[in-house]
């Protein structure tokens, strides 16, 4: 761990840890998406809302009945996600390529309607997209 | 003021923050083996130098300043931490018990609807700083300090000549704010707050009479703290002071963030339908 001294020889590195204090979003995934609902879809990339205070982006999945449920899911701040290197271009360059995401069900009902946890995308790389609320961990 | 800061309770609290330990992030994401390529741990930021001054000689806070340690946005949640709760706790609002009864009657989707930030409105005084995840540039000169928050794109200019407040202030999220200087502390007072904002997202309300004073201090060249303290006679029983909270200096642009495609509102309503229905169910069934 790196140390740092500010003031004539006084080691300041104490190494205290942080006990869990929440950080705060626009809202709480988790009070709206269900934390015991959570799966993993693949299906079709359709398209994306572009707008804060979420992104959203769509997705075609097969269904049990050999139909295809067009699902929305919910990511973080635009900010976020392009400050954590996902950007508008990596959903426009993938439209109708094939998606994994992790996500989680409104607590409402509403049908296909998700919180998405992580992406990925055609190039293989698993990226964080929204908050954890499989952990009840809050992400912006 | 070496001397000074190194006796200083942000001195302790900054040697705490920058020693943080690894993340939680560096384990398993949401469940899934594989680690996402964005989930990077934050590095902290290192003093950097001396306070900067202005002309005047006070200290300059101008800068761009992201909540935490590391200088930036990151999905670390230590690395997000503002203080540590070992070395300067915070205590629980205060409330006056017809206060603490209606927070405690309050569902968590009640807690969501009633956010100011759910509803796309400003976060305000003092929420601008207690509950902005996301950074803010401060533009300091003689005589004032101008705060722009990349949230909501919303801003405000606290003149720092120690002036007095304005005697018939309107209400606003904003609230008529004054600012005066103690030694190297600027003190930000603010009185005539909107009532719709909240003081925390569990419900935290507050009256016509909230009084907020904030304390802004930058013990070196990365590093800012705000403390607030909060008194309001018709809520609380006594005032409120938080920790003195980190914000570490970044170089990023503010970007623009207005909230425009909220669907939260209208997914929350119906999720509160869902549970009173709910409730009502389980009462006549009980009841029967």
């Amino acid at each position: 761990m790196s140390r740092y001294r500010l003031c004539g020889g006084l080691p300041i590195v104490i190494g205290l840890m942080f006990l869990a204090v929440p950080s705060y979003a626009h809202h709480s995934f988790a009070a709206e998406f269900d934390s015991t609902k959570c799966m993993d879809f693949n299906g079709t990339l359709t398209g994306i809302e572009w707008q804060n205070p979420h992104g959203y982006f769509h997705v075609d999945v097969k269904n049990a009945s050999g139909g295809v449920d067009s699902w929305s899911f919910q990511t973080v701040s635009l900010i976020t996600l392009k400050r954590s290197g996902t950007s508008r271009r990596d959903f426009l360059d993938n439209v109708g390529k094939p998606v994994y995401v992790r996500g989680c069900l409104a607590k409402n009902g509403a049908k296909f309607r998700a919180a998405a946890e992580t992406l990925k995308l055609p190039d293989g790389q698993l990226r964080i997209v929204g908050q954890e609320v499989e952990h009840g961990r809050q992400e912006y | 003021m070496w001397r000074g800061f190194c006796g200083s309770l942000s001195g302790l609290a900054l040697a705490c923050i920058l020693s943080y330990p690894a993340s939680a992030q560096d384990k398993k994401a949401a469940g899934k083996e594989e680690r996402p390529v964005n989930a990077k741990k934050g590095v902290p930021l290192p003093p950097g130098g001396p306070t900067p001054r202005l002309p005047d000689g006070h200290p300059d806070f101008s800068g761009v300043w992201f909540e935490g340690s590391t200088g930036g946005q990151t999905f670390d949640a230590a690395a997000r931490k503002q203080f540590d709760p070992k070395v300067t706790p915070e205590e629980p609002p205060p409330y006056q018990p017809w206060a603490a009864a209606k927070i405690k009657a309050m569902t968590g989707t009640d807690y969501e609807l009633g956010r100011a930030s759910v509803n796309c409105l400003p976060r305000g005084v003092p929420g601008m700083v207690l509950l902005n995840p996301y950074p803010l540039q401060l533009v300091h000169t003689p005589g004032q300090l101008v705060q722009l928050n990349e949230l909501n794109n919303n801003w405000r200019v606290i003149p720092t000549d120690g002036r007095a407040h304005d005697p018939d202030p309107d209400p606003g999220f904003l609230g008529d704010e004054v600012g005066r200087w103690e030694g190297d502390t600027l003190v930000v007072d603010t009185i005539a707050i909107d009532e719709r904002t909240w003081n925390d997202f569990k419900g935290w309300f507050h009256s016509d009479q909230e009084h907020v004073i904030e304390r802004f201090t930058r013990p070196d060249l990365n590093h800012l703290f705000i403390q607030v303290t909060i008194e309001d006679p018709k809520v609380l029983t006594k005032p409120w002071t938080s920790a003195p909270r980190l914000w570490t200096r970044g170089h990023e642009k503010l970007q623009e963030y207005f909230c425009t495609n909220n669907q939260e509102v209208d997914q929350l309503t119906k999720l509160k339908d869902k549970e009173t229905s709910e409730k009502r169910t389980t009462k006549s069934t009980v009841s029967k």
